[in-house]
């Protein structure tokens, strides 16, 4: 199996982000920079969070241990998506 | 006779006064503390604000040790409270404050980036508090007209005088999401809330050892049942930081949470992130779910994972206070008494009537569906300054003398001691080319076809009759759409079979995390 980069995790996020906002008729952002807070930017709320999760582990087919990633960092872009990648590329 | 709703934190205070009343912003704050600080907010209401004027404080602050003070301090003051939220958008804040007619607001230091653009369309005098806070300089200097006092301006604690309780006192006024967009504020007198506490406190022998989670946000009315349940008994009430929600698995064990109230998409998505594993939070003796259906499949997982704990699943609308039916799983009997992978929604609370209407507002027979009518003691004051709304909600149905409120809720009229069953909303009935068409029923095939618990069907297109046919939206990967096409094919007629499947990973939902079906069809209005 080919590995998940950060980048492969990051257009994920972008896209889904897109759907959510447009969902909601909002606007949505040219990109994601690495300092985003999801949750602080509005962007998603702590129940679309969880959601979000259950998306990435549906999309790469696997399931993630969120709970060894701090609560801080989990919400901010950068952090997030290398995480994800690296437990996926682990397994 | 008449209690006050803080009358049971103040007896809490004296009884309690060293133990925790509060888990906010990572410390405690113990009951003569929370006393303390709500006093000073109540007496410094009490000092610049004429009563006459008003009856309800706003409480813009959002998890935050100010956000409880901000509540018992407007209700010591003999207020209700509005609350209001930073998460929501701000021009839906700055209605909620202008319809409210508040004249005083506790702001935490959270939400002080949005109160210039609050202010700016605040048309009245207002009070500022910000027990947070130290400087308020270039705040005065900006809005000479409006009050701003911070901390440590508060007025002291014994200079606080009880209030006098009136009939119709407000214990709160929450806005919910009106069909036409604009919300609607829901007046909830202290006498409902109080009898509706007085029975959950007894029902669920509240102690003061209870360690209550705060999941719900303030500006929806069960986040009332968590503060006030533990409060009326010397319990503790547990409030997640917004980041800490996204882990309510490590919440429940870092809190050792003792009853544990949510929507049931927290267990939903708690199932697939796999936190649901068995036996993991022993610490649980009482688990309660609102807000929204509660599919059978997420109660059993869950009672897997608290092995110790009881399972209820309540229903209530804000205009009923909080909730006013409730349903304990039970392992033998609720499979059977279920509808559509759904629990049941149960029996009502003591004192609450429930009446099983058809279109013409007259009773149907046992057995038979048609839309829920509540009356009882919980009925709350209707809608804030809007008797048309409120004479089209709470009415009096044909051969009844007290009125009545109409759910809008979609339930089957149980025959004997069978508990009620919630079919969807009655705007979720739609005719197709005359058919009448449930689409809960059609979820409910879907759901079953797919596996994944978040499926919503909607009308479309429409036609001058109704609608065409039936679209569902569903939350979570695309798979296997031929299969999934069939399987509901073969037990659905033709009319009601979805023409389209979308995928999405996160279906609409309002501001009460509540799937929202308009936003879906505006989605195919606008080509999906």
């Amino acid at each position: 199996m080919n590995a998940v980069t950060p980048d492969a995790v990051q257009d994920f996020l972008r896209e889904y982000v897109a759907k959510y906002l447009r969902g909601q008729g909002r606007e949505v952002p040219a990109d994601l920079s690495d300092d985003c807070d999801l949750l602080l930017s509005g962007y998603v709320d702590s129940l679309g969070l969880l959601e979000l999760m259950t998306a990435i582990q549906d999309h790469f087919g696997s399931e993630i241990d969120f709970d060894q990633l701090d609560a801080e960092q989990m919400t901010i872009v950068g952090p997030l998506r290398r995480f994800i990648a690296d437990q996926l590329n682990k397994r | 006779m008449q209690r006050a709703l803080w009358s049971g934190f103040l007896r809490s205070s004296e009884t309690f006064a060293d133990r925790p009343a509060l888990f906010a912003e990572s410390k405690f704050l113990k009951y003569s503390e929370l006393r303390r600080e709500a006093c000073r907010v109540a007496a410094t209401i009490q000092a610049h604000v004429d009563p006459a004027e008003t009856t309800l404080t706003a409480v813009f602050a959002y998890r935050t040790p100010t956000a409880f003070i901000g509540v018992l301090g407007s209700l010591l003051a003999g207020n209700g409270y509005v609350p209001l939220n930073r998460t929501f958008p701000i021009e839906r804040t700055q209605v909620m404050l202008e319809r409210s007619r508040s004249r005083s607001i506790v702001v935490d230091e959270g939400s002080l980036p949005q109160l210039n653009k609050l202010l700016e369309t605040a048309s009245a005098p207002l009070l500022v508090l910000t027990p947070d806070a130290l400087d308020f300089t270039s705040y005065k200097e900006q809005w000479p007209q409006h009050t701003f006092l911070a901390g440590h301006e508060l007025e002291p604690a014994e200079t606080w005088r009880e209030p006098t309780l009136e009939v119709d006192s407000i214990a709160y006024l929450l806005f919910t999401s009106g069909s036409t967009g604009i919300p609607k504020g829901v007046a909830v007198a202290q006498r409902n809330v109080t009898v509706f506490l007085d029975y959950m406190v007894e029902r669920y022998e509240i102690t003061e050892s209870d360690r209550l989670s705060q999941m719900f946000d303030m500006t929806f009315d069960l986040s009332v049942f968590d503060m006030f349940v533990a409060w009326e008994r010397g319990a503790c009430v547990f409030c997640p930081s917004q980041k800490t929600l996204i882990k309510p698995g490590k919440f429940i064990k870092d809190s050792e949470l003792t009853i544990w109230f949510s929507v049931p998409s927290t267990a939903v998505f708690m199932k697939q992130l796999g936190m649901l594993k068995p036996a993991q939070y022993p610490s649980l003796r009482l688990s309660l779910f609102c807000g929204e259906p509660l599919p059978i499949s997420s109660a059993t997982a869950w009672l897997e994972a608290a092995p110790n704990s009881t399972l209820e699943n309540l229903y209530g609308p804000t205009e009923l206070t909080i909730a006013c039916t409730l349903y304990r799983w039970d392992p033998v009997r609720s499979l059977a008494e279920s509808e559509l992978g759904i629990v049941p929604i149960g029996y009502p609370y003591p004192n609450m009537r429930v009446l099983v209407v058809d279109d013409n507002l007259l009773e149907v027979s046992p057995g038979q569906e048609g839309e829920l009518l509540m009356n009882g003691p919980q009925t709350s004051l209707g809608y804030w300054n809007d008797p048309a709304k409120t004479a089209a909600a709470f009415i009096v149905p044909p051969g009844k003398n007290e009125i009545y409120y109409r759910t809008g809720d979609r339930v089957r009229r149980p025959r004997g001691d069978a508990p009620l069953t919630h079919l969807g909303r009655i705007d979720s009935q739609v005719k197709i080319f005359g058919h009448r068409v449930e689409l809960g029923e059609v979820e409910s095939k879907v759901r079953d076809s797919c596996g994944f618990d978040g499926v919503v069907a909607v009308g479309w297109p429409r036609t001058e009759s109704g609608f065409g046919g039936v679209e569902v939206f569903i939350e979570g990967p695309e798979s296997a759409l031929e299969k999934l096409r069939s399987a509901v094919a073969k037990d659905l007629p033709e009319y009601m079979v979805p023409r389209r499947f979308h995928f999405m990973d996160r279906l609409p939902r309002n501001a009460n995390n509540k799937y929202d079906r308009k936003a879906m069809q505006k989605l195919l209005e606008e080509g999906l």
